[in-house]
């Protein structure tokens, strides 16, 4: 996926200007900067949800809005923060929502469909859920349902919208291993927003950190995570120093 | 073990096993619906009419046909209509109190008739296109106001429909007082509906509509499904949210105005039934759309019965029966998910 | 060869065959301008107004009433008679089952629902529409036609007719004190100039105070009543004892009203001023007592 010089405005106000970023295969993008940098509006026009007003996405060189909806579907799914569900469904149902892009108006689910939702339920460890009613899981369970959910699409192209922000530690671990092993088993491209910073320099390959809308800084995590660059960005004087068992950079607050 | 999902799912047969069984149901419903009544009418008596061995002038033959059953078909229609609207209103405003009567459009939808009666156009198809252009127009007032900023699953839409039933309910009632035919029962059909005056002319251009527009709308099954997860959920999933939207809203004013037009205003059935339905079923509009709506074609000639007999030989008008055995559902209904409103 | 002699028996004959056969068949036009058609007067007929029981019952015809709605109490023998409900919209399944071989129905009660299905039914349904006092009198003549017995009831309204016209002569020269008419209590009611009961307070003598109002049976307020100042109050009720007793007290609190100050607050039978039947004329004489009390009523 690739993003040229995207713009995007709401209202008067320019959330986002300027913005290249190159997404490539079998790589997890992790993408920084403090409320009200623009990350969530960026993910959402990487996913098609919002237009921007400038600027041009283009997923494996054909422009976005070259794609029919269900087309761009099977290319790239997302797991965002809202997630409403004023019915009940069971966690398989759920997943399998995530097939929709590849069914017909009127076509039903076939084995075919359940087998790959079967198995994203598996690769998330969430399968013992499958039959229970999304209403019944805890937060850190469905978040692993929609990150399943979003497997079912077969998409190339995987969005994460602050995915651990609600998560207990142990299951902050557990969906950063489970992204990354994924990412390098299927050769998924993946990009998202995070808080945790030393999760995401742990496991991301390249940064990208936002400042009012604009890339301020890019590149491997060594490279962005500084202590001037995190200083500059979030306003916080910080300590940056590597952690002893990965070698990645680690934050310390001051 | 694979096979063992494979159950849990639905599956055309499902969905065909259950209608089936509904309209069974539903043909039950009818003929004993056929046989209470004021006058005694048994179950022996519908054999002989259906047998052929009953003379043309027979009474019994003529309350049957000329009386009871084109009302009862009519409720069943409307009741068909009513419950279909409030599945996909439900589901496109994400919300399960949402229902054509509680957010306001019926009642828009009988200003609409009234006016056409008021300008002069109250003949042919004057009135039920006027109803529709009424449906259609408050279903555009309750977007724009109750869903603007605050999103439509908030109870902010409630309270905008309430609003706007009161509003249109007022303007009708002052319509009918200051009209030069002061009859009074004017009045109780467009408050409280009155399925007494179904003819089979009405049942042949209502039908039709009705069931193309429940066939359009189960094609889009799958879709509202995922619309109640969330619409920029659905957007991301491929839907193609708003033209879904735009239809079925469009569709719903379209039969709602016409059911509204030739039987008055009945409220809760489009409350009521989806969430039995919800709560016996599933919320797959698979499955949902044809129980909910046969249910709610059950559950209104039933109503209707009842109505023409509790009080025999005076009626009560249907509306009152909805409303009663409706109201105290949506009080515990809202208390159940009070809980659930904090949350959003 | 033709055979002259044969031909005069047959003429009397043919007359008197055409003379003995009772063949009554008629058609008659009703208000709604649809054309009913009978075979035979009528044996078994419900009335679908209190009013037009009343009248059956007037003119001989009561053996011959077959079901009533609610509210036709008058005569007391009409109560026993089985119910087909409400007189808005009666219950056309009991019609039905007790095969009245007429039905007749007043066009501004009914609703046009019933004609349609009693037509539906093969049940001749015949549709009457008294504007007023006159109309009243002219459906009882009407209705006599209908129902075979023409020269009963062609007397008794005469009788009625003569008693219309002596009310009339006696207010003719006399000045017309403002009235104002109240129906309901709360909210208070009363008449404009498209009424039956506006009709009454003419010919009874009086002015209606509310004849111009816009609407029918509008509501007035206290305020509009001090205002105008009418010279008599009439209070239509059906409950004499309590509830217009009730509702004159109301009224006299309010000294500046002429009509109180003059003890001129009156209470009326709501029974005998409501129903488009024989009544009428009850209810005329008795509003006209009301309204010129000087004159001497009793003299013949």
């Amino acid at each position: 996926m690739r993003l040229k010089n995207i713009g995007y405005r709401y209202e008067k106000r320019w959330v986002l200007k300027g913005i290249d970023l190159d997404l490539r295969a079998g790589e997890i993008l992790g993408i920084l900067g403090p409320n009200g940098s623009g990350k969530s509006t960026l993910l959402k026009i990487m996913d098609g949800v919002l237009k921007p007003q400038e600027g041009e996405v283009t997923v494996r060189n054909k422009p976005f809005h070259g794609y029919k909806r269900s087309a761009f579907a099977r290319e790239v799914a997302m797991v965002s923060q809202e997630n409403t569900f004023r019915f009940s469904f069971t966690s398989l149902e759920v997943v399998l929502m995530g097939r929709f892009p590849h069914l017909k108006r009127m076509q039903f689910e076939g084995s075919g469909d359940i087998d790959i939702a079967v198995n994203s339920l598996r690769a998330t460890e969430a399968l013992e859920f499958a039959g229970r009613s999304i209403h019944d899981l805890s937060e850190g369970e469905k978040q692993r349902v929609f990150i399943a959910r979003a497997l079912a699409q077969e998409p190339k192209v995987i969005l994460l919208d602050e995915p651990t922000s609600f998560l207990d530690l142990k299951f902050k671990r557990d969906i950063f291993m489970l992204i990354s092993s994924l990412c390098c088993e299927k050769g998924l491209s993946v990009a998202l927003v995070s808080h945790d910073i030393d999760l995401v320099a742990q496991y991301c390959h390249r940064l990208i950190m936002l400042k009012h809308g604009n890339i301020y800084a890019s590149g491997d995590p060594y490279k962005v995570i500084t202590s001037t660059n995190i200083e500059d960005v979030y306003g916080c004087p910080v300590l940056v120093d590597s952690h002893p068992l990965s070698g990645r950079p680690r934050v310390n607050l001051v | 073990m694979i096979e063992r999902y494979r159950a849990k799912i639905i599956t055309p047969s499902k969905v065909i096993t259950l209608s089936i069984t509904m309209l069974a149901m539903l043909v039950l419903v009818i003929v004993t619906s056929l046989v209470l009544g004021t006058a005694d009418v048994s179950f022996k008596d519908i054999l002989d009419i259906i047998l052929g061995n009953t003379p043309q002038d027979d009474p019994i033959r003529l309350i049957i046909f000329r009386i009871r059953l084109p009302r009862i078909l009519l409720a069943g229609l409307v009741g068909f209509a009513l419950s279909l609207g409030g599945v996909v209103f439900q589901a496109i405003l994400r919300n399960p109190l949402a229902d054509p009567f509680v957010l306001g459009v019926s009642s828009g939808s009988a200003f609409g008739a009234v006016l056409a009666m008021i300008l002069g156009f109250g003949f042919g198809l004057g009135i039920p296109l006027m109803s529709f252009a009424g449906a259609l127009f408050t279903i555009y007032l309750v977007m724009m106001i109750g869903a603007r900023n605050i999103g439509v699953e908030s109870s902010t839409i409630l309270l905008t429909g309430v609003i706007i039933n009161a509003f249109f309910t007022a303007i009708i009632m002052f319509f009918i007082s200051v009209s030069a035919d002061d009859r009074l029962h004017t009045m109780l059909f467009w408050l409280y509906g009155d399925l007494s005056q179904s003819r089979y002319t009405q049942l042949f251009i209502i039908a039709p509509i009705v069931l193309i527009a429940s066939i359009v709308l189960y094609g889009f099954s799958k879709d509202l499904n995922i619309i109640t997860t969330g619409e920029e959920n659905a957007a991301q999933l491929g839907v193609e949210v708003e033209m879904i939207k735009k239809a079925s809203l469009i569709i719903v004013s379209l039969i709602m105005g016409l059911v509204v037009a030739f039987s008055g205003l009945i409220g809760f059935v489009g409350l009521i039934v989806p969430h039995l339905a919800r709560m016996a079923f599933h919320s797959d509009h698979r499955l949902l759309i044809p129980v909910a709506s046969i249910g709610g074609a059950i559950f209104l000639i039933a109503a209707d019965t009842l109505a023409r007999t509790i009080v025999s030989p005076s009626e009560l008008p249907v509306g009152v029966i909805t409303a009663f055995l409706g109201a105290p559902f949506f009080i515990i209904l809202l208390k159940k998910r009070g809980s659930q409103w904090t949350r959003s | 060869m033709k055979d002259y002699r044969l031909i005069i028996p047959n003429i009397i004959l043919a007359a008197l065959l055409l003379w003995s056969v009772p063949s009554w068949s008629m058609t008659f036009k009703d208000a709604l301008g649809r054309e009913v058609t009978l075979s035979d007067a009528p044996e078994r007929i419900i009335p679908l107004a209190p009013s037009l029981t009343e009248i059956l019952y007037y003119l001989g015809l009561g053996d011959n009433v077959a079901g009533v709605t609610e509210y036709s109490y008058y005569p007391p023998e009409a109560k026993e008679k089985p119910s087909v409900g409400s007189y808005i919209d009666p219950n056309i399944e009991e019609i039905i089952t007790l095969s009245p071989d007429l039905v007749i129905g007043t066009k501004d009660g009914n609703l046009p629902n019933s004609v349609y299905l009693l037509e539906q039914a093969h049940i001749p349904v015949y549709v009457i529409n008294p504007r007023n006092v006159r109309d009243s009198l002219s459906t009882i003549d009407e209705i006599g036609e209908l129902c075979g017995v023409p020269e009963k009831a062609h007397q008794l309204v005469e009788n009625l007719n003569k008693r219309l016209e002596a009310v009339q002569n006696a207010v003719a020269s006399r000045e017309r004190p403002l009235v104002f008419l109240q129906i309901n209590k709360a909210p208070v009611m009363t008449v404009n100039k498209n009424t039956f009961l506006n009709d009454l307070i003419i010919l009874a003598g009086g002015t209606n105070m509310t004849a111009d109002e816009p609407i029918t049976y509008p509501r007035i307020s206290i305020e509009e009543v001090i205002r105008k100042k009418p010279d008599i109050i009439i209070i239509s009720t059906m409950d004499m004892e309590e509830l217009g007793e009730k509702a004159r007290d109301e009224w006299m609190k309010w000294k500046s009203i002429p009509a109180v100050k003059n003890n001129r607050v009156y209470l009326i039978d709501s029974d005998i001023i409501n129903r488009p039947s024989q009544r009428i004329i009850d209810g005329l004489e008795a509003m006209a007592r009301l309204i010129h009390p000087e004159i001497n009523w009793d003299k013949k």
